[in-house]
């Protein structure tokens, strides 16, 4: 019986949903007015001809993320580290673990040879979504989250000693992360003190010059575009999202039984 | 010769169609474990569909976080708990 009304349920949603789109899309088609904004974006994320309103980056989603709406972006990552905090504030009362080797540790030899090579394969890509985020799809919460896809797997297939003999402990990675939102900080804030000292008018996450402030970071280093501010955001945001992950499967892994005892004796 | 759009987007709407038959194995399934692995499934459609409708962005961010991290914290979760849900 309940079986049944979950399939019937499920049934009428997906056929509503149908319904709903093919009519709607009869009905209403999105008005001439809004697309001004769409090309406002596209005529201004990478236009070297038009300095004083271009971001100087090809990829129009990074630009909105950090540049045309950096504020957002500052206010999420504020939300993802309250997040990290409140965890580790849960597991305060862990005082010590040192996940000892016990008997066999870890899951079976081929198991670890694959994640050996798998790890390395999604560090690497990871560095390059981070690192190419202002020219091709990706940035530093993407990369941050897929590099912290490798940790996981080296805890579930070796153990979580062999990373704390490595010395991926939760104090490491703490100290990782508050470094990349410190750096954070530092790049939003860095033109407008550039500007202050130089005496001239200056924004806070102030990325190309402006019509009324002419400081900017560079957009090209050594021959390569790096969009001036954008490139550091991710680079930043790269690290403080893979440690701030890390730092919760740390605590995750940690026994049930530890855990409750207040951490080993 | 099929059109190359009605191709990739018929790829899609069969994709999102086998996303809720996961979904509805996902819900009913007693056995937690396999319960995530069917809410993974779904996760692995949600990412192609995404793709087929242009946001690699969001591909991006949704496949670490939705096929790795996500069912990872689960499982974490669940081998704190009980494997089985109680009637």
């Amino acid at each position: 019986m309940k079986h049944a009304i979950a399939v019937l349920s499920i049934v009428l949603f997906v056929l509503a949903m149908s319904l709903l789109l093919t009519v709607a899309g009869g009905l209403y088609i999105p008005s001439i007015s809004v697309r001004p904004l769409a090309e406002l974006y596209l005529n201004t994320t990478y236009n070297p001809w038009n300095r004083e309103f271009t971001a100087l980056s090809p990829e129009g989603v990074t630009a909105i993320v950090w540049d045309y709406r950096g504020l957002d972006t500052v206010f999420e990552t504020t939300v993802f580290y309250l997040a990290i905090i409140a965890s580790i504030a849960i597991a305060r009362g862990i005082r010590k673990y040192s996940a000892l080797p016990g008997k066999e540790l870890g899951l079976s030899l081929i198991v670890r040879t694959v994640t050996r090579i798998t790890t390395t394969l999604i560090v690497a890509v990871a560095i390059s979504i981070a690192l190419h985020g202002h020219l091709t799809p990706g940035g530093g919460f993407q990369g941050g989250a897929t590099a912290a896809v490798a940790p996981l797997l080296i805890l579930v297939a070796f153990s979580h000693y062999f990373l704390l003999k490595r010395g991926v402990s939760k104090d490491l990675m703490l100290v990782i992360r508050s470094l990349g939102l410190a750096g954070i900080g530092i790049v939003a804030i860095a033109t407008y003190l550039v500007a202050v000292a130089s005496g001239l008018p200056g924004f806070v996450l102030q990325n190309q010059p402006k019509p009324l402030s002419p400081v900017n970071l560079p957009a090209y280093l050594g021959g390569q575009l790096i969009s001036g501010t954008l490139w550091f955001f991710n680079i930043f945001e790269f690290f403080a999202v893979m440690a701030g992950f890390t730092i919760v499967f740390l605590l995750l892994a940690i026994p049930e039984r530890i855990a409750r005892g207040g951490g080993e004796k | 010769m099929i059109d190359p759009q009605v191709l990739v987007l018929g790829i899609g709407a069969l994709a999102a169609l086998a996303s809720v038959v996961a979904v509805y194995f996902a819900v009913i399934e007693r056995n937690l474990v396999r319960a995530v692995v069917f809410s993974a499934i779904q996760s692995t459609l949600y990412a192609l569909l995404y793709y087929i409708l242009m946001a690699p962005d969001i591909v991006l961010v949704y496949v670490p976080v939705a096929v790795g991290l996500y069912p990872a914290v689960i499982l974490f979760l669940i081998s704190k708990t009980e494997r089985e849900e109680k009637p």
